[in-house]
Parts: C-alpha cells; structure tokens; sequence
C-alpha cells in the first residue's frame, strides 16, 4: 500500500498485538538473562489494551486521536518502563500526525522522528546505550530519507526494517547502560537488547504490513 | 527482624487504611487508596501534587493538608507509584489554575510523573514540576541535577504549598519552588540499616561500631563509612559538606530541618542539632525557622539527616506561614 489510513491503522495495531501475543514467551526469556522478565508481559499487555483500545474508538476517529487513544491506554495498562517508553513514542506520533488523513512516506517518517525523540527524551538514554533507542533512530532517518528521495511508502518501510535489524545486531556488541541490565553491564556483551528488539519487531510488522 | 505486620504484602494498604481512619480530611480517588488526595480542595487554587515510594512517613502523604500539598501517590515501599496513579491524583487537585509536581530526583518517579504530566497535558490541565535534587552526598558540585531528593523536600513543599495558599499562580508557584529547591542542602548519616517488609532482613549490614555518611534514603551507600564518633564530631563533618558549597554571610537567616530516619530517638535529634546551632552561630547565621523529629524517614533507620534552606525575604515569609496536615502542623510565626 501507498498510504496507511485510519481504517488501516487499526488493523495495524491487530497486527502488532498478535505479533506480541506470539513473542510473548521470546521477550520474557530474553529480558530474563539481564532484567527482571517482565517485557514479554508488559508488552503483550500494552498492544492487547491498545489494540481493543483504537478498534472501540473507530476510523472516523482519524489517525492522531487514534494514537494517542493507543499512546493512554498503554500508559495505564503498562506502566512499567518499557511500557511507558512505548506509550510515550505513540502520544508524540499523535502530535506529529496532527492534521493528517493518512500516512505516506512523510507522514511515517514524522512519526517515527517524533517516536524516537519521545522515547531518548522520557528515558534519558543516548545512542550507543544499548536500549530501544538504538534501533529507533535507524529507523527515523532512514524514513527521513526515504521521504527526502520520495519513495513509496512500502519501500521506505523496507529500508526502515533492514535498518532496524542491523541496529539490533549492533546492540550486541554494546555494554548496557540503563535499567536493571546495567548492573550486569559486561554480561550483556554478545546479548540483542530487549527494548531495542521490541522496537525492531514493530517496524518489521509494519513493514510487512504495508507490503501486504 | 521484629516488626508489626500481618502479612507484609499488605504493609502499604494496611497503613493507608490507618491513615484514612483517622485522617477524615484526606480521601483517595480512582478507588485506589494509594492516589490520596484533601478532601477539602480550594477552589481556584494551583495544585500540589507529590509521590514516591511508600516507607517514608511523614514524607509524601503526610503533608498533604492546609497550607501544603493537595495530593500525593504513593507506591510500594521504595517503588514509584505508576504514572496512571499520579494522573489521578492531578485530575482531583486541578482547580483549573494548574497543577505543580513536587518530587524527589529518581528514576522511576521522574519517568511516571513525567508520563502523567503529558496525559494531563492531553487534557488540557497545566503541570509544571520541580525536582528536589538537596543531598549534598550523592553527587559533586557542578553534578547537582544527579542529586537524590531526600528530607529537604519537606522545606519546598512548606514554600510553595504557602505560595499556593496566598493564591499566587502556577508560574509563581513553581518559581519560589525552584527558588527553595536550589537552595536547600541536606547531609545523612545512618547507623543501622532499614528493613522492607516484603524483604524481611536489613538492606545492607553495619557495625555496631560503625556509621555511613551520606546513605541514601532507601538503603543506598554513602560517601564514607567509618568508626562511630562523639554527635558533635558527625555534626562537624556533615555541616562542613553543606557549608562548603553554600555562601552564608554574616547576619543571613536559615530555616534548619534536623531529621530522624526512623529508629533514632529524638533526644539525640535535639543533641545534634545542639551542635548544629553553635556551629550555624560562628558563623553568625540565624537558624530563624527550626524543626526537629521525623519528616523523612526510611523504615527504622538509625540515623539523621541535617537540612538547610538558605532563606530570603519572600522565602522566610513563606516557610513561617501557617500548615494544617495530618502529620504537619504550623502556627503562622
């Protein structure tokens, strides 16, 4: 597809809630070997509420108010870091989508922008710190340009995931620096970073979503 | 470890159902007794709103009342209460002047209050916050922003709750928060460690023999462990930290905060601030604004805290005005 409308939109967060539904058990065993285990279920927590949040609310809603339905409803189904991280990310993509019908390549680059710049600024982290925001900044400049050379959506969103996947697998070689993982600092040194993996399976599933 | 408890899974709502018996000028909102709010909310008025971690009385929910906070939210005890609770908690207290959040410098606070902050925002309500940064022990000069809010708060919720009672606005308000925030030091010294309830044994082990200057108030390390010395020999160590980085003139005033940690009598409260005021005398200081007992604690720590707020005109007049709160009670001075 060209553009994500409303209507699209919430099957989006279908999407994502059965992408997290399925990894549930993955994010659990992953945050378990540095963290206290909990982002499998907050994760699956937050998309669920959110999902059935954005499909009560209804397409006539538009795009912002959709958002920021999901972006509160995270914030009070989830509150522990991870989550609020993400609800933070949703409430800013609602403000940068202000005014818009859809989402082109424009449109969802502003949309990450804002994502990622929610996020470094509610968890204070810099890039390099091994956290969701290493994967999220890949994906917002490489939106950014995708939209700067005017590429259709569904590829913008290809490059985008190949981005994040690659951020991910850079997080490995990273000492963690944030959170409960930072006081097992060394031990995290060959480990994908939980957050940064939550932040890569969303694009993914976006990605294939509007390549579907 | 002895203490009073049933099951200490329900240490925090056991405590908040004692405190609402017999507290009938305080309610909770949401059907969650932990987002505490006046039940005698002012109409028009700019809202103070604080939280934290529970183990601390009187700190937080103690000063909710005349003259101070409009809400508090309280989590377990050392946890941050979630953001959804702090939203609450504000929705109640706006009077449509806004709403300030006065804290302590914590991770998991500053990310919730934070959070709540944005979703009041949505709802068009006005959240300023001011993050109370006064323990001197927990970073170097120049590194100030990193420093934990620990018992000094109490001198910014007394301004700004009496800025906020004089009706000033949500800018005004927050202003003199500041402005009492920045200029308040603190220093600790623990002698025993505290204890949660849910954890059963001490946070950390000490020596009959030993103190910590410095700790935190949940039980984190301080700068310096060493023997146990005569009060004023601690009072002389710790006062030289706050002097070193404040510039007291000859015929200044300052409002003196010494405070218990939860398992120290006060009669050596009163022996330590003895020597606070001989020394704040040398200099010819006046400690204009005294107050002395248990205003944050940390369980049934042994141990003290020595607070001062460098006072100005507005800031004197402030800290004098009348309080009425369930923990905290003041005659205008």
């Amino acid at each position: 597809m060209d553009a994500i409308n409303a209507s699209d939109l919430i099957r989006l967060f279908e999407t994502w809630k059965s992408l997290f539904a399925e990894q549930r058990d993955f994010l659990i065993s992953l945050d378990g070997k540095v963290g206290d285990s909990d982002l499998g279920i907050t994760m699956s927590k937050a998309f669920a509420a959110a999902a059935e949040a954005v499909a009560a609310e209804g397409e006539a809603a538009g795009i912002s108010k959709l958002l920021r339905t999901a972006g509160a409803t995270m914030a009070r189904t989830a509150p522990s870091t991870m989550g609020t991280l993400t609800a933070t990310g949703f409430l800013r993509a609602s403000k940068a989508t202000e005014g818009a019908d859809i989402l082109g390549t424009g449109e969802t680059a502003a949309f990450w922008r804002a994502f990622r710049d929610g996020v470094a600024e509610r968890g204070k982290a810099k890039l390099g710190d091994k956290t969701l925001l290493d994967v999220l900044d890949p994906i917002a400049v490489a939106l950014e340009t995708a939209a700067g050379s005017g590429e259709p959506l569904a590829k913008a969103l290809a490059a985008a995931s190949d981005a994040a996947e690659r951020a991910l697998e850079a997080t490995k070689s990273m000492l963690a620096q944030h959170g409960k993982a930072a006081a097992f600092q060394e031990k995290t040194i060959g480990l994908q970073d939980a957050g940064a993996t939550v932040g890569h399976f969303l694009i993914r599933s976006m990605a294939e979503f509007a390549d579907s | 470890m002895k203490k009073f408890l049933n099951d200490p899974v329900n240490f925090v709502d056991e405590m908040l159902e004692g405190i609402y018996g017999a507290h009938k000028e305080l309610t909770y909102v949401a059907d969650d007794k932990r987002c505490m709010v006046t039940a005698k909310p002012k109409a028009g008025k700019v809202g103070i709103a604080t939280g934290g971690g529970s183990g601390h009385l009187p700190l937080f929910l103690g000063y909710v009342g005349d003259g101070m906070l409009d809400g508090a939210a309280v989590g377990g005890v050392f946890q941050s209460p979630s953001a959804e609770q702090m939203y609450q908690v504000t929705k109640q207290i706006d009077q449509g002047a806004g709403v300030l959040y006065i804290y302590g410098n914590y991770s998991g606070d500053i990310i919730n209050f934070d959070m709540a902050a944005e979703l009041a925002d949505l709802d068009g309500i006005q959240v300023k916050q001011v993050v109370g940064n006064d323990d001197v022990a927990s970073s170097v000069v120049g590194e100030e922003h990193k420093r934990r809010g620990v018992a000094g708060i109490f001198f910014v919720y007394k301004a700004a709750g009496a800025a906020a009672s004089e009706g000033l606005s949500l800018d005004e308000v927050t202003r003199i928060a500041d402005k009492a925030r920045s200029r308040t030091r603190t220093m600790g010294v623990a002698l025993s460690s505290c204890v949660v309830p849910e954890i059963g044994h001490a946070t950390f082990s000490i020596g009959e023999d030993e103190m910590e200057i410095g700790m935190g108030i949940h039980g984190e390390p301080g700068i310096s462990r060493k023997k146990l010395a005569p009060a004023d020999k601690v009072i002389d160590e710790m006062m030289e930290r706050i002097f070193a980085e404040t510039d007291y003139k000859q015929g200044d005033n300052v409002a003196v905060l010494v405070n218990g940690l939860g398992g120290t009598p006060m009669e050596e409260l009163y022996i330590l601030f003895r020597r606070v005021a001989q020394l704040l005398d040398q200099r010819g200081v006046k400690a204009k604004h005294v107050w002395v007992g248990e205003f944050a604690t940390s369980m049934e720590m042994a141990g003290a805290s020595v607070s001062v707020l460098h006072l100005d005109e507005e800031l004197d007049r402030l800290v004098a005005a009348p309080a009425n709160t369930p923990f905290f009670k003041h005659f205008a001075s």
